[in-house]
């Protein structure tokens, strides 16, 4: 007996990339916001005996700032959007159901301008048929032991255990 | 090492936004650090060694109305601006240099010695790193602070400094 085909992105995983997009890019519009006050303050502050150090106090800041600013924005809030993108594709396309013993391999492929992916072996009667998973999702898939898989452009979009 | 390795992957973001960020807060600085040749008064000195800062925070100690900031330069620095010195106001050579700079220098007004190599004396030495021959203050040219008296009271304070 199988369940009904369990989505690797549920209407709440959806919701909390949205809210995840959105508080980030807030943290870091304000915390850039406090970054340029301190360095304009530095600015307001500079008399001729502390202009160098202040200078340099100014420069440090906001290249640290915009460090940690960029790195959030690439990687935190950049990944949740693809993430975000890609769930969108997986949940609005066309599905194909793939039967056998599945395996989440340790292969993976960056996609550039998309999500990190795992390849999965399916072992169907006709042989052995590789697609690939979200990273973020692939210790969820992993540890369900599917037995099915719904596929969308190459990617596991839902899976289904069999009781 | 995930984090690492997300660093490296955009390594050029980094570098490209440290050097934008020094080149634009070099910037500003610039423009905070600078005044019209109206409201303030700069002084070039002729020698291999000065503490310019510290020279121009204390000068800056009693600078005359109107004044907001001195500054104070050695003529290295004449080597990326090359044309400043001319509206210089007020210029400290050695003996050797006086002809090279004469055009620069106010006409009919004597330079006042500033530091006497033969007694090894003279103003602003903590500042100024004299070498073996005597030295002269002089008043620049083309300064826009001879009318209001300004050139000539900063040049009294640099006199009067130890």
């Amino acid at each position: 007996m199988t369940d009904a085909p369990v989505e690797l992105y549920t209407d709440a995983d959806v919701r909390g990339l949205r809210r995840k997009i959105k508080g980030w890019t807030l943290a870091l519009g304000l915390f850039s916001l406090l970054a340029l006050g301190v360095c304009i303050a530095l600015a307001a502050l500079t008399t001729t005996g502390n202009a160098q150090r202040m200078e340099l106090a100014a420069i440090a800041v906001s290249t640290v700032s915009g460090w940690i600013v960029l790195y959030c924005a690439i990687f935190t809030v950049g990944n949740a959007r693809r993430e975000l993108g890609h769930a969108g594709t997986l949940r609005e396309g066309e599905r194909e159901r793939v039967e056998g013993r599945v395996r989440v391999t340790r292969r993976w492929l960056r996609i550039k301008k998309s999500i990190t992916a795992l390849a999965v072996d399916v072992e169907t009667p006709e042989g052995v048929r590789s697609f690939w998973v979200s990273r973020s999702r692939a210790k969820r898939l992993s540890e369900a032991g599917p037995t099915a898989l719904y596929i969308c452009h190459g990617y596991v979009a839902a899976y289904e255990v069999t009781k | 090492m995930r984090f690492f390795k997300n660093v490296f992957s955009q390594l050029h973001t980094f570098v490209l936004w440290a050097l934008m960020s020094a080149i634009f807060w070099g910037w500003i600085f610039t423009l905070v650090t600078d005044a019209p040749p109206a409201k303030k008064i700069t002084v070039y000195c002729y020698v291999p060694e000065i503490r310019d800062t510290e020279l121009a925070v204390r000068l800056e100690e009693d600078k005359p109305d109107g004044i907001k900031m001195i500054q104070v330069h050695n003529f290295e620095y004449l080597l990326f601006n090359s044309g400043a010195v001319e509206f210089g106001d007020i210029l400290i050579l050695p003996a050797s240099r006086i002809g090279e700079y004469e055009e620069l220098l106010l006409p009919g007004v004597e330079g006042v010695k500033i530091y006497d190599a033969a007694s090894r004396s003279g103003a602003a030495a903590a500042y100024l790193g004299y070498t073996e021959e005597d030295y002269y203050l002089f008043l620049g040219a083309k300064s826009v602070h001879l009318e209001d008296g300004a050139a000539r009271a900063v040049a009294d304070s640099l006199l009067a400094a130890p």
